[in-house]
């Protein structure tokens, strides 16, 4: 099975947490990697570990919001993957306490790919191994493909109503991926913006709610708002 | 009044582009006037863009038409038609009559000739051994493209990757990470044409051009005022203060 059919069936039927801790158990299968991990930095208030494929994964991760610096922190702030070889390279500075930090854990190689989610970048995939060297040129592309879907259950951790989506079985993340990039939904999203004084993530996560609601696709419910048919009810 | 030979206009086309390229340049708006150059330069009528996201569906970072109709014929090809075609082998596919295909493509087919269209073309973009989408270029007239045609084609394709590439010197680790960023940026400029709709009720093709000239007119880049305008809260209402007074100072 190629690594994006594995990558799918992690999260497929899943949803949330559930769906992210899959993800990270499939990174670690798939990658040559010891411990992988989601989080997310949305502002200063909502930041933190999503998933995980273990609980000295979660520490790892954790441990950088506790530190204020670490992969998922640099890769949200220059909107680019954070590859660190080997955190023992002593010409390997760039983290002065979470560095040492990880290595006393026998971490040596830490590997950030960016989750973006409406046009934001708004978390990572974190990959952490203990062996130092870079990714080879196929785990590095598959992190990335686990970096897009981990959009999906970022999004819905952000939905403060998941019972709607809970409840579609053939809800599916890749259809749901393509069907969210679409211009339209942008679009939409851009409105709602707009018309409900939020932000774009949580713009998009309403669109999203009111598609899973009412039984429809997220670009059908798109163009309805853009032909100003549809408009959905400020908080 | 004697005609430019088109050797000097697809010339003066890649010099003005590649000039941009040498200058700090923003990628989604450099890439919507290589289309419009495409269209101005080749026998077609509607150029456009298309990126492949890392779970390998096609996706549209810039066209020469923002309407609705067009916009939906560039996304359809995520599915089917040229431009899968032309990203799954990275060769050329050339359409002289798109009504012969109907069999090929059942839901292509008939959304581009609704749309006016009668021939399709489509030439890869490329970098490190990586196929990264395609241009695809639309003409109302049955016929293939010429050889002359495709080169030109081929050309501005390059130019293309070249923008989207050109922070680092491509490799497998660094393409693909740049793709997710330009699409980024589109997502954004969406999402500011959606905006602006609301706010300024216009449509949202005439969204985009008032954004296209604001940040012309201010020597900003195209997704830098997208990405301010929908990311940063603190300054949104100056913006759009500002937007809404370049809105009205537009001859209509």
């Amino acid at each position: 099975m190629a690594i994006h059919d594995q990558l799918l069936a992690a999260v497929d039927g899943r949803r949330g947490a559930e769906a992210a801790d899959r993800l990270c158990d499939a990174c670690v299968v798939l990658f040559d990697i010891d411990a992988a991990a989601i989080s997310l930095v949305f502002d200063g208030s909502n930041s933190g570990t999503l998933g995980s494929s273990s609980a000295p994964a979660r520490t790892y991760d954790e441990l950088q919001f506790t530190l204020g610096e670490g992969p998922c922190l640099e890769s949200v702030a220059l909107r680019t993957p954070v590859l660190v070889a080997d955190l023992a390279d002593p010409d390997e500075d760039r983290w002065p306490i979470y560095g040492p930090a990880l290595l006393s854990y026998q971490i040596r190689g830490v590997f950030a790919m960016p989750v973006l989610v409406a046009g934001e970048y708004i978390g990572a995939l974190d990959l952490f191994r203990a062996q130092p060297g870079n990714l080879d040129g196929e785990h590095f592309a598959g992190a990335v493909v686990a970096a897009e879907l981990a959009g999906v259950p970022m999004l819905d951790l952000l939905d403060a109503d998941l019972q709607s989506a809970v409840n579609d079985p053939g809800s599916n993340a890749w259809t749901e991926l393509h069907s969210l990039s679409r211009a339209e939904v942008s679009q939409a999203t851009g409105m709602l913006v707009a018309q409900l004084g939020v932000e774009p993530t949580e713009a998009l996560v309403r669109l999203r709610a009111h598609a899973y609601a009412t039984g429809r696709s997220s670009t059908d419910v798109a163009r309805d708002i853009l032909d100003r048919r549809l408009k959905l009810e400020a908080d | 009044m004697t005609e430019v030979p088109r050797e000097t206009r697809v010339l003066d086309a890649v010099v003005s582009l590649v000039d941009s390229l040498l200058a700090d340049f923003d990628v989604v708006d450099l890439l919507t006037e290589l289309t419009e150059r495409c269209a101005a330069l080749l026998e077609i009528e509607s150029a456009g863009l298309l990126l492949v996201d890392p779970l390998e569906q096609l996706r549209l970072l810039a066209a020469t038409s923002e309407e609705t109709r067009e916009l939906e014929l560039f996304q359809l090809q995520a599915d089917e038609g040229p431009c899968v075609d032309c990203y799954s082998t990275g060769q050329p596919v050339s359409v002289a009559d798109i009504e012969a295909e109907a069999d090929r493509w059942p839901r292509f087919v008939p959304a581009a000739l609704d749309a006016g269209f009668a021939s399709v073309h489509a030439v890869p973009m490329r970098a490190a051994g990586i196929v990264m989408g395609a241009l695809n270029l639309f003409g109302t007239h049955p016929g293939a493209l010429s050889d002359a045609d495709l080169l030109v084609g081929q050309t501005l394709a390059h130019v293309a990757s070249v923008a989207i590439l050109q922070e680092h010197a491509p490799t497998p680790w660094t393409v693909m990470p740049q793709l997710r960023s330009a699409l980024s940026g589109r997502v954004l400029v969406e999402q500011a044409k959606g905006f602006l709709r609301e706010i300024l009720d216009v449509s949202v093709e005439d969204a985009f051009t008032l954004l296209r000239s604001y940040a012309r007119a201010n020597g900003e880049h195209l997704t830098d005022v997208a990405r301010r305008l929908m990311t940063d809260r603190h300054s949104r209402p100056v913006l759009v203060a500002a937007l809404t007074e370049f809105a009205l100072a537009q001859p209509s």
